[in-house]
């Protein structure tokens, strides 16, 4: 399992913001891909509300889910592929490890997958004595320097050249180079010997497809073409939900997909796998397995609240447009998923008090549903998972996060309910206020626990006289 | 005017606490326009606070007590967008389960709307022959945008008070990173996100800011405080009123 | 193991919907057994597409080609094609290694190219990914090694200016991936739309859906690119560096 440290969120979330670098690629990205991706909504010939179109079909899929999980499995049987069925992590790396044995597996190339992120596939090769090569530009400067991703998409943006190229200097043995053409060459150089030299390719699945028996993978770089094409065994991970019924589905959700991750029309690699190589073909892996995962899904799944998250296709296009991660960045999700999807779907997995930060510290702004290339009201779902923070859910195993400030919104709805108490709060609140330093009329430092507050701003006091008051006068 | 519908004022609680004088500037907006007001002084809060932190139960009894308040009410204006988003959208998901209450909710849901939502498309003013001398930008709310979908209207409003040279600023419809109680339990994220839209807002060199929900432009107001900053944070009544 | 594990897996996920319900419904309104209106009426628009309509697919295709730095070059006979490809294999360099040797697939198209006499005269050996008398070994190393791959495609898609390739014995994948730049001949009557119109004809076509997606669909849309570095757009990441696009109208 990847070490999860969603409880640091409030702690990487302020060292994040201290990072100029970091600060500058972030607002770099939502420049370039939140308004590109709002641009390519706008000219589909439907529209944005394409992706209301998107929500229905995946809202379908999953709802039907075990007979498209079993159609898609019939039809990768039948043409020469195996499929396994991961209840947990686990079962996923246990079985990918069985495979890489009996195949005598010493290199694997692996082209990006938020799954394998998931299960925390690499360590689990490594352990086994295997070497692992992320092959994703991104993903493999991340592995040279040691580092988790920080973006779905983009998962070094918090890279320099500069840092990129004495990364490469110090662990490729080379002169130091920044120039991104030059450091690109240099790695597509060194993986090409990983790619020709690995006996198995991992890919994960964007979206497969049932009714004719394929997954599919997508990049720009190539990568998982590679790894899928040239090693002897290709092995495929999926989260359960990553499916759709009929071809016909691809061709919205896919355009979606394209649009949402990347503000493109078209990624310049997709595959549609359905097997290993045939007798009469050249070339492409003797065996094709697919894994899929189901790691807590069936639990959401089972929640009509939170059912609606496998709709989700992985596209990050709400990390791109969220204000939150644009300055907190992917390393304070502590877990595999970050932006919005991962403050909904990280809680939903890992566990809702553990991350109960990734439920509270957004601000509902609802950026990320209007970006979601399907729609999904992740706002809703915050609101809801804050539900169960305040109150407990046995159902999933939460416990009310903060007792002290349940008993203050006790408190609260009382005074709400009668003016006449509310009033009286506001003129003890009004004394209160005096004793706090001012300065051209604003407060300049509250205490515990609203404190907050002025760490970075000053307030407006309490007006004399409350509006309802001066009505009440006859204003 | 031919409209005389009554209106009821719904005054948000921060407005009531912390800016009575952006509901004066609106009554005086609404008389000008010739409407008769009334305001429930048994008002409170609507219940979002509780609402966003999880505390539904709470939320629940502060949504009573509103429905209670504004139920004879035939049109009721509030001058926050996410307040009438909260009305209008979330009472539906608190009384979900009880359809006497969801029902009310609902009823009144209908009659509610924010300011400047009232005066563009329900009584169709856009002049108000209000003047204000100096350059001014308009921040969108988020819940007032992607919650109740308002845009243009503010702009429309602004658009024609006279003497004003308007200016949009950079990334307008970015979260102020107010979030309610997110910006004291998150201050560091709330404070970063507060100090890139006070940048935005003085890079466009304005002599005002201009919103229409004051959890924001607190929030703006006192940021830009902190900086030391001039331009005056203002609702989009005080400029109506001029 | 297999099954065992499907069937607790997928009584996991009945569980989750709720049984009952889970066990209603009718498979057929997941996957339409029938072809619809609109599906017919997209092959009917595809077989009865007049020259001046694929004209205009071209002129779409161009477009699309221009961002993505796809190079498109509609010729209207083989004979200039051929010269075309000469011309590249003598202006390129190799990537790796200073010997130039090209491979391609066993396709008519590109047979009828004529291009090891049009290369002999360069002493470029031009190598095809045809019959099995060559062992798969030596096949890899021979894609491994050349600097140009030549490939046609069963489509393009004028929309996203995409090729569309399936897996077929002699036509092999690597062709089109793993030299540095990659030839794509194709005649004008092979573009197509959209990716409507392409799973219309995969799904409906009675000869189309015969082969169906095979097992490897591949969609090429230019040449490969990263911007994983500070945001900065760079061709060949893995992929080929460039992608010239042949277009023969006659």
């Amino acid at each position: 399992m990847t070490k999860i440290t969603t409880e640091n969120y409030v702690a990487e979330a302020r060292k994040a913001i201290k990072n100029q670098v970091l600060q500058r690629a972030l607002a770099d990205l939502q420049n370039r891909f939140g308004r590109g991706t709002a641009e390519c909504y706008r000219q589909l010939p439907e529209g944005p509300d394409l992706r209301l179109k998107a929500h229905e079909i995946r809202m379908k899929t999953i709802e039907n889910l075990d007979v498209v999980l079993e159609t898609l499995a019939a039809n990768i049987l039948k043409n020469g592929g195996h499929v396994f069925f991961a209840k947990d992590s686990r079962a996923a790396v246990d079985y990918c490890l069985e495979v890489a044995r009996r195949h005598q597996v010493r290199r694997v190339v692996k082209g990006k997958s938020m799954v394998s992120e998931e299960i925390d596939l690499n360590a689990a090769l490594m352990d086994a004595g295997i070497e692992v090569s992320e092959t994703d530009l991104g993903e493999y400067i991340i592995q040279l320097a040691g580092e988790t991703p920080s973006h779905i998409i983009a998962p070094a943006i918090h890279k320099t050249r500069n840092d990129v190229g004495s990364l490469f200097a110090a662990k490729l043995d080379i002169p130091y180079e920044d120039d991104p053409p030059k450091l690109t060459w240099i790695a597509r150089k060194a993986l090409r010997q990983k790619f020709l030299a690995a006996d198995m390719g991992t890919s994960g699945c964007n979206i497969a497809c049932a009714e004719t028996g394929h997954i599919t993978t997508v990049s720009n770089e190539g990568n998982i073409r590679m790894s899928t094409t040239l090693p002897k065994v290709h092995m495929a991970f999926m989260g359960m939900e990553r499916v759709a019924a009929r071809l016909e589905d691809h061709d919205i959700l896919l355009r979606l997909l394209c649009r949402g991750a990347a503000a493109q029309n078209m990624a310049t690699y997709v595959s549609y796998i359905g097997g290993p190589r045939q007798a009469d073909q050249v070339d492409g892996p003797q065996e094709f397995h697919l894994v899929i995962l189901d790691n807590g899904r069936s639990r959401i799944l089972a929640d009509a609240e939170f059912r609606e998250m496998l709709c989700c296709i992985r596209c990050a296009a709400c990390l791109n447009v969220c204000p939150v991660y644009a300055k907190i960045g992917g390393h304070s999700y502590g877990y595999a998923y970050t932006g919005p999807v991962g403050a909904v779907v990280t809680p939903l997995l890992v566990g809702i008090n553990r991350a109960k930060d990734l439920c509270l510290g957004e601000t509902l702004c609802g950026a990320c549903q209007e970006a979601c290339a399907v729609n999904i009201d992740l706002p809703r779902m915050l609101l809801a998972l804050r539900a169960k923070l305040a109150e407990g859910d046995p159902a999933w195993g939460v416990k009310p996060a903060d007792r002290k400030e349940k008993l203050l919104w006790q408190a609260w709805s009382m005074m709400i309910r009668k003016r006449t108490v509310y009033d009286f709060v506001l003129r003890l609140a009004a004394l209160v206020q005096k004793l706090m330093p001012q300065r051209d009329g604003m407060i300049r430092r509250l205490p515990p626990p609203v404190s907050g507050w002025t760490q970075g701003r000053d307030l407006r006091p309490l007006a004399k006289e409350s509006f309802i008051q001066r009505w009440r006068k006859g204003f | 005017m031919s409209n005389e519908q009554p209106v009821t004022l719904f005054i948000q609680c921060i407005v009531d606490t912390h800016y009575p004088a952006v509901a004066e500037a609106m009554v005086r907006v609404l008389r000008r326009l010739g409407i008769s007001l009334t305001c429930p002084g048994d008002q409170t809060c609507c219940g979002q606070p509780a609402f966003n932190s999880g505390y539904r139960r709470q939320a629940r009894t502060a949504a009573q007590h509103f429905i209670e308040v504004f139920e004879n009410s035939e049109i009721i204006v509030c001058p926050s967008g996410s307040c009438v988003n909260m009305v209008r959208h979330h009472y539906a998901e608190l009384f979900q389960n009880d359809s006497q209450w969801l029902a009310r909710a609902r009823n009144l849901a209908r009659r509610t709307y924010e300011f400047s939502e009232y005066l563009v498309d329900v009584l169709r003013v856009e002049a108000l022959g209000a003047r204000f001398d100096g350059r001014v930008t308009y921040h969108d709310s988020c819940h007032l945008l992607r919650g109740i979908g308002v845009r243009q209207q503010p702009r429309t409003l602004l658009q024609h008070v006279s003497g004003m040279d308007f200016i949009e600023m950079r990334d307008s419809d970015y979260c102020c990173g107010f979030g309610g109680t997110f910006s004291v339990k998150y201050p560091d994220i709330s404070d970063a996100m507060v100090t890139d839209k006070a940048k935005n807002i003085m890079a466009t060199k304005a002599d005002a800011v201009v919103g229409c929900d004051m959890g924001c432009l607190m929030n703006i107001r006192g940021k830009l405080s902190r900086l030391g900053s001039d331009i005056k944070v203002m609702h989009l009544a005080q400029i109506l009123a001029c | 193991m297999g099954t065992a594990n499907q069937k607790e897996f997928i009584n996991r996920i009945k569980m989750a919907l709720g049984k009952p319900f889970a066990e209603s419904r009718q498979k057929a309104d997941l996957f339409n057994s029938e072809m619809s209106a609109e599906s017919r009426a997209i092959l009917e628009h595809i077989k009865n597409r007049n020259a001046a309509e694929r004209k205009k697919l071209l002129e779409t295709l161009i477009e699309a080609a221009g961002p993505i730095n796809l190079q498109v070059i509609s010729c209207d006979d083989i004979s200039a094609v051929t010269g075309a490809i000469a011309g590249l294999v003598r202006a390129k360099d190799p990537e790796w290694g200073d010997q130039k040797s090209v491979v391609a697939w066993a396709h008519p198209l590109v047979e009828r190219l004529n291009l090891p006499a049009a290369l002999s005269e360069q002493k470029v050996p031009m190598f095809v990914t045809g019959s099995k008398s060559t062992a798969d070994e030596d096949l890899r190393q021979q894609v491994i090694d050349a600097y140009i791959g030549i490939t046609s495609a069963d489509f393009c898609m004028a929309d996203t200016a995409t090729l569309v390739m399936r897996a077929r014995p002699g036509q092999a994948r690597s062709v089109s991936l793993v030299p540095a730049i990659h030839i794509a001949v194709i005649k004008l009557d092979q573009i197509i739309a959209d990716l409507k119109e392409l799973f219309a004809l995969l799904k409906w076509d009675p000869h189309e859906r015969r082969e169906g997606l095979t097992n490897c669909l591949t969609f090429v849309s230019g040449p490969s690119k990263t911007a994983d570095i500070e945001a900065t757009m760079v061709h060949g990441a893995h992929g080929p560096r460039e992608v010239h696009l042949f277009v023969i109208s006659a």
